[in-house]
């Protein structure tokens, strides 16, 4: 008697616990989920399919440890040409991407691949791009600055994280663009291999201005070495950015967002799709990305499903629209 | 000679690498300096001190023999091999096998090849995939 | 005073129990992964980052383990340097040149002992350095430009004709070489891709440790393939005999003045980010050679300063590239942008505040650095004995293993077979270019620094609007291509010169007798 009424209790006990999981887990589950991270172990690719991983796994929302491999090369053009060549069935398979994969595939960088290949799962967070200048600069407000690049181009050299074309010199030429400066080419950037290294140079008195992403300025802005003129978000930030005023409210409407997601392999079956898009729908809305996204510096961006495959559609456009206009893609 | 022969490789080098970067693809969007210059002077460098082999020769390396040069050719195709099958049969029959070849032409006998590959396969396997957590190529058995 | 106040109140953080086996356990890590040819001290961090955050270690003990790490490979890399001629990873290069000859003539243990000892003073001191001088350093960092960086590594490869006495013009070219290689990939400056052919894989360059592992790996294993069996084949074997240990306290004297230098000179080129430690460990080992040895007579051949000079000189390095990493948030090397996501994970933004607002973290950090610092020579010196054991597998076995492990370690970092083609391609190059005679050290050294050489001229000449004389626009700049020109390209052809010059009114002399 005693001993059934064990054995019933724990058998309600095991269903409750499994409940979160079964739910989830009507049509599909992983056998064996992975996360590819196109880059080498250390980059920020990596990370995000390692804290990801880390907290599907803490809050249950895969059967097991997600496995990270990381296939470096091409700026990620190799992992996608990996996954739409030769894992384009996979439904365990998810890829970390960022803003760059976005550029890269807008601007022909993965030849003969295109963003409809694969299919766009969700974003996980998003880093706002700041423009800046030294503290000691005249300049205050970032209409001031558009004004003197508009007045002689050449008078200021401005300093980014990424290559000519890549991310950190768009969001500069779309500011650059709203604040009514014609031909954005002869906006002088400079490209260096980090943020930290341009903000450095912008110190030493080489750079005039500085493009990048709020994460890569944090530790300056704090010390009040540099001065940020407008933060590329729709709207002020919480917390401790809650003074920097945005490019928007000055009457220069240019937002970029490097935002952080993932994509999965175009022939991931529906009810895959539907599992990975809650899972990470789910994580998002959790206590512990929540911490995640404050320690990383990550602002909000949640976006997945359908909606996420149209922003990161809308995006692809408008970075192709632009490249062909300052003639990096013909 | 085969200073002078050097030389000319050099040289054609050079060309084909200033050939290469005469033809880089310049977008509308160029530094001062531009894509170009730097492999140019690159190229310049490596065809002026190509002309010194060809002019001053050093006395001649001891070449190995043909049979020699063979052997070598097979460990550069096993190793060739090893790259491409290394994804489709997995790491540790792969890292057996190609260890095994390398050890046997080194001078150590089949058997004891077979062994020295086997244990290097698996003695690796241990350090990098189960203690450093690297992934390795897992074949159709899953190692 | 403060400063010591707070270094002891790091200590006292550092010094828990669960540190201290951390410290352990990433020296020795540290050590394997520095030795094993293809993982380098950046892999090496990369590699540990996941288990650091499994265990769930907190900020300070996370960093403990991954900086002993660091320190320990920079320490591991010179071990398969002196011993197989295949340096651990890119800082422990140079000290392939006067190391592995000591090992050929039955010094290997000496090397090793003589080795540690120069990398813990080098670690040490540069430690202090960051203790001491880190504002004031950072100073420093902010002098370098563009146009002063382009001057310095102009610099780096005037002094390579000092490097190789044989033939100059083959120095020259295999720099060229190694330039040329870096070329290959998408031009940060413009955006395009260069000698790529199309092919995606090149688009990120070549890997400076893939050309690394196959020129010095894996053309070795050719080597012993083409002289098995030869009576060749028992001229290069390296004695079995180990030698003493413990490296007299007369050498050790003998040595102490271009440790000194050659920290002086390593900390410098950490601290200047974009230089870092295999600038460090080059500049070392050049300048030594100038000072200590000018006729060229005894460095490549097993001078014991040889080996002190690179290996004080990297790990130096290793310390002062941590000065522009916490207090500008800037990666001086492939290791410290590492460690430097790691920061930022952790929620410790590295930058002009880090020592006002994380003083534990800082403080325990540096202190960490002195424990596992000793703990390395600790450990280092009473295994010598172990490592050189090495020396007594047959090359027959050894080679084999150190192929695959080169393998490996390639295809477990970057999942690509690619890569694996790269490096053997570089294999058989390398050994093509060891039977001519080139030397291969100006390979690595254009391939690792050819971008940033390239870059800084192009930005410097872009911030100017196309003017050249920006490149000798400051006074500094100046002075580094003075040095460059007067110290080491002039005595090439002046040498020359007054070498025939001196021969003809030797022979004039003769003739008039």
């Amino acid at each position: 008697m005693t001993l059934t009424a064990l054995r019933r209790g724990l058998t309600a006990a095991a269903l409750i616990a499994c409940a979160p999981l079964s739910a989830l887990a009507q049509d599909f589950t992983p056998s064996n989920p992975e996360c590819i991270a196109p880059a080498n172990p250390g980059g920020g690719w990596d990370f995000t399919c390692r804290q990801v991983g880390k907290s599907l796994q803490d809050e249950g929302l895969i059967p097991s440890t997600m496995q990270v491999v990381n296939l470096s090369g091409g700026g990620g053009g190799v992992a996608f040409a990996e996954v739409v060549n030769k894992r384009n069935d996979d439904n365990d398979l998810i890829v970390a991407a960022s803003s760059a994969t976005a550029t890269r595939l807008a601007q022909n960088a993965f030849p003969g691949n295109t963003m409809d290949q694969v299919r766009w799962l969700a974003s996980v967070g998003a880093d706002y791009g700041v423009i800046a200048v030294a503290k000691d600069s005249e300049i205050n407000t970032l209409p001031k600055l558009m004004d003197k690049m508009k007045a002689d181009p050449k008078s200021v050299a401005i300093g980014g994280g990424s290559a000519v074309g890549g991310w950190d010199h768009l969001k500069v030429l779309i500011a650059a663009q709203e604040a009514g400066i014609e031909d954005v080419r002869q906006v002088k950037y400079i490209a260096f291999a980090g943020g930290g290294e341009a903000v450095t140079q912008l110190l030493a008195g080489s750079l005039q201005a500085f493009t990048g992403d709020l994460s890569e300025a944090k530790g300056f802005v704090d010390s009040g070495d540099i001065k940020v003129l407008a933060v590329l978000a729709p709207e002020r930030l919480g917390g401790e950015f809650a003074d920097i005023p945005t490019a928007k409210e000055q009457g220069i409407d240019a937002i970029g967002a490097n935002w952080r997601g993932f994509y999965a392999p175009g022939g991931m079956s529906d009810a895959a799709y539907d599992y990975w898009v809650d899972a990470i729908a789910k994580l998002y809305a959790s206590d512990e990305w929540k911490q995640v996204m404050e320690t990383n510096g990550l602002a909000p961006l949640d976006l997945h499903g359908a909606e996420f495959q149209a922003f990161v559609q809308e995006s692809v456009n408008n970075i192709t629209a632009l490249s062909k206009e300052i003639g990096i893609i013909q | 000679m085969s200073d002078r022969i050097f030389g000319g490789i050099g040289l054609l080098l050079a060309a084909i690498f200033a050939w290469q970067a005469t033809i880089i693809q310049e977008s509308f969007l160029s530094d001062a300096v531009g894509p170009k210059t730097f492999p140019l002077v690159i190229a310049a460098v490596m065809a002026l001190s190509s002309l010194y082999f060809l002019v001053k020769p050093d006395p001649e390396p001891e070449w190995p023999t043909m049979g020699r040069l063979a052997e070598i050719g097979l460990a550069v195709l096993v190793m060739i091999a090893y790259a491409e099958l290394l994804p489709e049969v997995g790491f540790l029959i792969a890292t057996a096998v190609a260890s095994a070849y390398l050890t046997w032409r080194l001078g150590t006998n089949p058997l004891q090849s077979l062994v020295v590959g086997v244990c290097t396969s698996v003695g690796i396997y241990v350090v990098f995939k189960l203690v450093l957590g690297l992934s390795l190529a897992s074949g159709p058995l899953g190692f | 005073m403060d400063t010591l106040a707070s270094l002891a109140d790091g200590f006292v953080v550092a010094l828990t129990f669960q540190n201290i086996l951390l410290a352990l356990v990433g020296c020795f890590l540290g050590t394997i992964m520095g030795a094993l040819p293809g993982l380098g001290p950046s892999n090496g961090v990369a590699i540990l980052i996941p288990v650091a955050f499994t265990l769930g270690l907190g900020p300070t003990p996370a960093l403990i383990l991954l900086t002993s790490v660091y320190y320990g490979a920079m320490y591991g890399g010179r071990i398969s340097s002196i011993l197989l001629n295949i340096p651990g990873d890119e800082p422990a290069l140079m000290t392939c040149l006067d190391g592995y000859p000591m090992a050929k003539q039955g010094r290997a243990g000496e090397a090793l002992a003589l080795s540690g000892i120069a990398s813990f003073v080098g670690a040490f001191f540069a430690t202090w350095g960051l203790v001491l001088l880190a504002p004031q350093l950072v100073k420093v960092a902010l002098l370098f430009g563009p146009a002063e960086y382009f001057a310095l590594f102009t610099l780096a490869f005037a002094t390579l004709g000092g490097i190789s006495a044989t033939n100059q013009a083959k120095s020259a070219f295999a720099a060229a070489l190694g330039l040329g290689l870096a070329m290959i990939g998408v031009d940060t400056q413009t955006g395009v891709p260069r000698f790529t052919f199309g092919e995606v894989h090149l688009y990120d360059g070549i890997d400076f440790l893939v050309a690394i592992v196959g020129l010095f790996a894996l053309s070795e294993v050719f080597i012993f393939l083409e002289h098995r069996g030869s009576a060749e084949e028992e001229a290069a074997k390296p004695k079995i005999e180990i030698g003493r240990i413990v490296p007299s306290w007369g050498l050790i004297r003998y040595c102490t003045p271009t440790m000194l230098r050659s920290t002086v000179l390593g900390f410098i080129a950490g601290v200047l980010p974009g230089a870092g430690a295999s600038l460090g460990s080059f500049i070392s080992y050049s300048i030594e050679k100038k000072v200590v040895d000018s006729s060229g007579k005894t460095f490549g051949k097993g001078d014991p300063r040889g080996v002190a000079a690179p290996e004080a000189g990297n790990n130096a390095a290793a310390g002062g590239a941590l000065v522009p990493m916490l207090a500008l948030g800037v990666p001086g090397s492939g290791t410290t942008a590492v460690l430097l996501a790691v920061l930022l994970s952790l929620n410790i933004t590295p930058g002009p505040l880090l020592f006002s607002q994380n003083p534990d973290v800082v403080w325990g950090l540096i202190a960490a650095l002195f424990i596992g610092n000793l703990m390395l020579l600790a450990m280092n010196i009473p295994m010598v004995g172990l490592f050189t054991r090495v020396l007594m597998v047959p090359p027959r076995i050894l080679m084999p293993v150190v192929a695959m492990i080169s393998f490996v370690g390639i295809y477990g970092i970057s999942g690509s077979s690619f890569d694996l083609l790269v490096m053997i391609a570089f294999g058989v190059g390398g050994w093509a270019l060891r039977k001519l005679d080139v030397p291969l050290v100006p390979v690595i050294l254009g391939t690792l620094l050819g971008n940033e050489m390239e870059v800084n001229l192009r930005r410097a000449v872009t911030i100017d609007d196309g003017n050249y004389g920006i490149l000798v626009g400051s006074p500094l700049a100046i002075a580094l291509w003075t040095i460059a020109i007067v110290g080491f390209i002039l005595p090439i052809f002046v040498g020359g010169i007054l070498k025939r010059r001196m021969k003809q009114a030797h022979e004039e002399g003769s003739l008039t007798d």
